[in-house]
């Protein structure tokens, strides 16, 4: 039974008084710093498939496939997924910084029982990663941002707000795969985690196609999608914006990182200070 | 000095339990300030339980704990400030080296950056890494990981520091280095609380000490004190032939020994002066295949109190 069960693996855990629920931002930086620590050291080999990435997209539906879909909803289709892949680029760093790196750092390398031998507390300890994984999201954002710009596929200068609103969107995919981390029994989870929830994501929250054609089931489906939202923003934003539409997926985003925190804090308490 | 410091832990009906099983059962204990502290006992005694209600890794259940007068049930947050922790496992960052392993413990205790600079240089030369500090934390050898392991637990200048097996799995050089570095530290008036299973490292540093079994403690005091009270001044080991017949032997001795053990074919005599006792033995009736007379350690207490069974 021992041999595929994580040690201390533990459930979500008793409820928590809210006191105990916020985090001290001390103590929160202090975690994120040493990511970030990390992360300096080695950003020069993580970072280039990013730029790889979104340039092989382009390449292959942009100008490939867009040869023969010229335009969508009057917008020719390299501006049109141009956007989503900003958006995209920031899930996929949230998903693999919240799954595997967090696992690693928890289970492997044992840091987080030094950190909470120290006056951090389980809320910071999560807290301070997540604002890691959400910035670390949002260079990775940054950097498509600027080389589909280079590609003159970004038509609106509000365009130049898109950072900060990938910073919210990066921390509530960070959630989602901290909670999915915090309560998995065994790292082959993982790909379920992947193939059942980041890749279909990934191609049906309106990067590649528009709803506005499809029945409407498609789009109730796609409104539950955190990336659907994101999406909506960086394409709006890259385009020319619209106040409500920003105002409305943020106020999902931000909604849903708030009420997801609390099942971390929960599942990490029972599992490490039991 | 006329400022009195009330002790630095007490325990007073510590419980915990795991579902059905109960690893700390109803525990009493005081520490002194100043003093090393030492637990012992078997795996799974319940010494690393306690460790972790003391220093904030597991929650109380039952019973109260005192930790530098602040209840360990309420108030983690701020004796986790005040004490340092070397845990059992090795978990030092890989990822950062010597130095940035000292700084970022120093962010995890709020300590200023001009403060933790300062302490990190001093703490490279208390674990005698000072040569080491911008290496990688996978170049070190498993002393100077202990003793780096020693130095973060310093960095928030604690009053109380707590060790989980310190030397376990060193070789005897490395041991001896972290011994120097307890000693240095008692010497500034830090108060220690190790778990050892290693008697010889636990009479030589501890002031006092309790043995551990199945979550009970079953008995505490100096460890001079306890080999005296437990076993008596020596030890007459005696390696009986087949025909010897043990019980017999030890009948004949009534009155002359404190105590005896036996396991497979070697009688434990103890006994104020074994080599006197040696002298009257009737080695006719009782044919020995060897004889040895030595001091009484706390390895006969330890082994008297808990048994000579394999424990897993």
């Amino acid at each position: 039974m021992a041999m595929l069960e994580e040690p201390g693996y533990a459930g979500i855990g008793p409820r928590i008084p809210l006191r105990e629920m916020i985090p001290v931002p001390r103590f929160a930086a202090a975690i994120w710093l040493r990511n970030f620590r990390v992360f300096s050291k080695l950003w020069r080999g993580a970072l280039l498939p990013t730029f790889l990435d979104p340039f092989l997209y382009l390449l292959a539906l942009g100008f490939g496939l867009g040869t023969y879909v010229a335009h969508i909803n009057g917008i020719p289709y390299k501006d049109f997924i141009a956007p989503g892949l900003i958006a995209s680029a920031a899930m996929w760093s949230s998903a693999f910084e919240t799954t595997y790196n967090v696992y690693f750092r928890m289970n492997e390398l044992r840091l987080y029982d030094n950190v909470l031998s120290t006056p951090v507390e389980v809320q910071d300890l999560v807290a301070g990663d997540l604002a890691w994984s959400a910035s670390r999201a949002t260079v990775y954002g940054v950097v498509v941002l600027v080389v589909v710009a280079l590609f003159g596929l970004i038509s609106s200068p509000w365009a130049i707000l898109i950072p900060p609103f990938v910073v919210l969107g990066g921390l509530c995919f960070s959630v989602i795969g901290y909670t999915f981390t915090t309560l998995i029994p065994k790292i082959d989870l993982y790909s379920y985690f992947f193939t059942l929830g980041i890749t279909p994501m990934f191609l049906f929250s309106g990067i590649f196609f528009p709803f506005n054609q499809l029945p409407d089931w498609v789009g109730v489906v796609a409104w539950f999608m955190p990336l659907y939202h994101l999406v909506e923003i960086t394409r709006g934003l890259a385009t020319g914006p619209e106040l409500w539409s920003i105002v409305g997926n943020s106020a999902w985003l931000l909604v849903l990182s708030a009420l997801l925190f609390t099942i971390p804090v929960r599942a990490l308490r029972k599992k490490l200070v039991a | 000095m006329e400022t009195e410091i009330g002790p630095a832990v007490i325990a007073r009906r510590l419980t915990k339990t795991y579902g059905r099983r109960v690893a700390v059962d109803g525990i009493d204990f005081e520490v002194e300030p100043g003093i090393c502290f030492g637990f012992l006992g078997p795996n799974g005694a319940g010494k690393t339980t306690t460790m972790k209600m003391i220093y904030g890794l597991a929650t109380v259940d039952g019973g109260e704990l005192t930790v530098l007068g602040l209840d360990a049930a309420r108030e983690r947050r701020e004796i986790k400030s005040r004490i340092g922790v070397v845990p059992q496992e090795t978990n030092l960052d890989g990822d950062l080296t010597v130095r940035e392993n000292l700084l970022q413990q120093a962010r995890y205790f709020g300590v200023d950056s001009a403060k933790a600079a300062e302490r990190t240089g001093e703490l490279v030369e208390f674990a005698l890494l000072a040569d080491r500090a911008d290496e990688r934390i996978h170049a070190l050898s498993g002393g100077m990981k202990r003793r780096l392991l020693i130095s973060r637990a310093l960095i928030g200048d604690p009053e109380l520091v707590v060790l989980d097996e310190p030397t376990t799995g060193l070789d005897p050089q490395a041991r001896l280095a972290v011994w120097g570095a307890l000693d240095r530290l008692r010497r500034r008036g830090v108060t220690l609380l190790l778990t050892t299973h290693y008697m010889e490292e636990a009479e030589r540093l501890c002031d006092r000490l309790v043995i551990m079994d199945e979550g009970r403690i079953v008995t505490d005091g100096k460890p001079p004190d306890l080999v005296r009270y437990h076993v008596g001044r020596e030890v007459l080991e005696l390696r009986l032939d087949e025909g010897c017949d043990a019980e017999r032997l030890v009948g004949s001795l009534d009155g002359r020994i404190q105590g005896h053990d036996l396991s497979e074919r070697t009688l434990m005599l103890y006994a104020d002066d074994a080599e006197s006792l040696l002298a009257g033995l009737d080695h006719d009736s009782f044919p020995t295949e060897s004889a040895l007379v030595r001091r009484a350690t706390l390895e006969d207490v330890f082994l008297r109190l808990t048994g000579r069974s394999l424990r897993e």
